[in-house]
């Protein structure tokens, strides 16, 4: 099938959406697929070889950040010039509601086109307010995915039309062959915190004061943390004679991502709330680690309903500091639940998530054109 | 001469109106097209999960879901959708082996059966919200089509059966290259 994927923001800054989009091109690719994709890139950026630029992106404040996008005249024709050469099977197009290349790509589009909505978009209301005016824009779009039920509830509520929920994918090879950090995790037991330490909704400061509680008593037990943020505001909270024992690493690549998550024993997900999906557990569970997390609705989902990973109750101090002293002490418990991790993230890997994606494109070219495709596609 | 800018006024305005109703009846065509071609896929996935669920049937022995399944294939148009719910009903109460690959098929047209579904009823929004749009009903541009129509069946899905190990645990072979496929139309 030659399929042409159109990427909104610039593979320049690395993003959700951007690596989605790489990753799921790739997977294409590998299941004997040809790809296109067309994104903003300066015409010497050094992109992979599926990627066809459109031009140069400009920064524009969109949805509460700044997105790096291409949008007028000159992007119009490089897209029509694309599509038209492309011959493309089904378009894929991502975000199309934001003022991009996606927008460009659907008013231009004839034929099958896809649509994958991945933010869960605030300004859901002035979007609603635009409804008659992109209802021929709409039109144009014959199957929707959303990423996450949140976005799945703005597209029905807001948008008027149904969406398909396929999870975001985690390329579990390149997690599960990452090497571990040199040293790392070492004899005394490591636990592993990834995000943004001082969002309180990312619950840190439950695993501070759990990890600071056990390592009094073990000797050996280490904390490594990745993520933004700054390196003061970490320690400040943590007893000097600890500060040897917790590593910052930072903001990480996807690489050293892999490696940090390779290098712990248990994987620490004590957030509080405003999780949709839980991407962060998908990638520890490629990785092998033993995962324990708070018991919101996203993560029991996706550890599959506590088997693939230990729960505890949300917010609970208390819980979490015996949770993980009783999995630093029973090796045993926490192979099974590695393994089983291993297990559950098969339906998360990119092959089994493109197959689901490529089911619905065979949806929409038969809705198109009213051919029935024979092959199960899986 | 200013009755002159008038006559050019009503050509200019008469040209845009005129190009307006030619957008709005492609439009029209072409949504109806679309929920036909849809209304065409539903069909066949239909089809496919009833044969689906006949072949599990016969190999569980389970005289209902063979039934179901039968009536679901016989069904006239008027009793299509009850008969579908009828099936949809058993399929959810029998027990799938997760080795056996004709409930592994089964599955798969099911997961098929609801996208179709889904991309049938949005198609089918469309175009009875372009035919309820004024022009085309005073012009009655969309009387060369038949009025697309809902398929009201509950949610066909079934539950996904555990995955398979994946290839970490146990290597298995590759997967084919290239499903095979039409020649795509151009």
């Amino acid at each position: 099938m030659r399929i042409g994927i159109v990427s909104p923001y610039s593979f320049d800054v690395p993003g959700g959406v951007q690596n989605h989009i790489m990753d799921l091109a790739e997977a294409m690719l590998e299941l004997g697929h040809e790809v296109s994709v067309l994104a903003p890139a300066d015409d010497d950026a050094d992109v992979p070889a599926y990627v066809v630029s459109a031009g140069r992106a400009v920064p524009l404040p969109y949805n509460g950040s700044v997105a790096r996008i291409s949008f007028g005249p000159i992007s119009t024709a490089r897209v029509r010039r694309w599509l038209k050469q492309g011959e493309f099977d089904v378009l894929h197009v991502h975000e199309p509601f934001s003022p991009s290349l996606s927008f460009l790509a659907v008013v231009s589009a004839r034929g099958p086109v896809v649509a994958t909505f991945h933010t869960a978009m605030t300004r859901s209301r002035a979007l609603a307010g635009l409804q008659n005016f992109l209802q021929p824009v709409m039109e144009k779009i014959t199957a929707r995915i959303a990423v996450s039920e949140l976005a799945r509830k703005v597209q029905v509520e807001h948008l008027g039309g149904g969406a398909v929920e396929i999870p975001n994918g985690v390329a579990v090879r390149k997690f599960a062959s990452a090497a571990p950090l040199p040293g790392w995790p070492g004899d005394g037991g490591t636990l592993g915190f990834l995000g943004r330490f001082t969002e309180p909704r990312k619950g840190f400061p439950l695993l501070r004061t759990a990890y600071v509680t056990l390592a009094q008593e073990r000797p050996g037990l280490r904390l490594l943390v990745a993520g933004p943020g700054d390196r003061d505001e970490l320690y400040d909270d943590i007893p000097k004679e600890l500060h040897d024992r917790v590593e910052f690493l930072g903001l990480v690549s996807e690489p050293d991502k892999a490696r940090m998550l390779r290098s712990v024993d248990v994987y620490v997900a004590p957030n509080t709330g405003g999780e949709s999906f839980g991407m962060i557990l998908t990638e520890a569970m490629a990785a092998g680690a033993t995962i324990a997390a708070s018991d919101l609705d996203a993560f029991r989902r996706v550890l599959d309903g506590g088997r693939a990973g230990a729960l505890f109750p949300n917010g609970d101090q208390a819980s979490l500091t015996r949770l993980l002293g009783e999995l630093l002490d029973d090796p045993a418990r926490r192979a099974e639940l590695a393994s089983c991790a291993r297990l559950a993230v098969g339906a998360f890997d990119w092959p089994s998530v493109a197959n689901r994606v490529l089911e619905v494109y065979a949806t929409a070219i038969e809705a198109t054109d009213g051919r029935v495709f024979d092959d199960e596609w899986s | 001469m200013p009755g002159m800018w008038w006559v050019v006024g009503v050509v200019v305005l008469a040209a845009i109106f005129s190009a307006y109703l030619g957008w709005t009846a492609q439009r029209v065509e072409r949504l109806h097209t679309r929920a036909q071609s849809a209304e065409r896929a539903l069909d066949a996935h239909l089809m496919r999960r009833a044969a689906a669920a006949a072949v599990v049937a016969e190999q569980a022995e389970t005289v209902e879901l063979y039934a179901a399944a039968r009536l679901a294939l016989d069904a006239e148009p008027g009793e299509r959708e009850s008969a579908e719910n009828d099936l949809t009903r058993q399929l959810q109460a029998v027990t799938l082996d997760p080795a056996d690959p004709a409930a592994r098929t089964l599955i798969a047209t099911s997961r098929r059966v609801v996208l179709a579904r889904q991309v049938h009823t949005d198609l089918v929004r469309d175009a009875l919200s372009a035919r309820r749009r004024v022009f085309v009903r005073l012009l009655r541009l969309a009387r060369r089509y038949p009025r697309p129509e809902y398929f009201d069946i509950v949610e066909p899905v079934l539950p996904e059966l555990p995955p398979l190990p994946s290839p970490l645990v146990v290597p298995t072979p590759a997967p084919p290259a290239e499903p095979p496929l039409p020649a795509p139309a151009r």
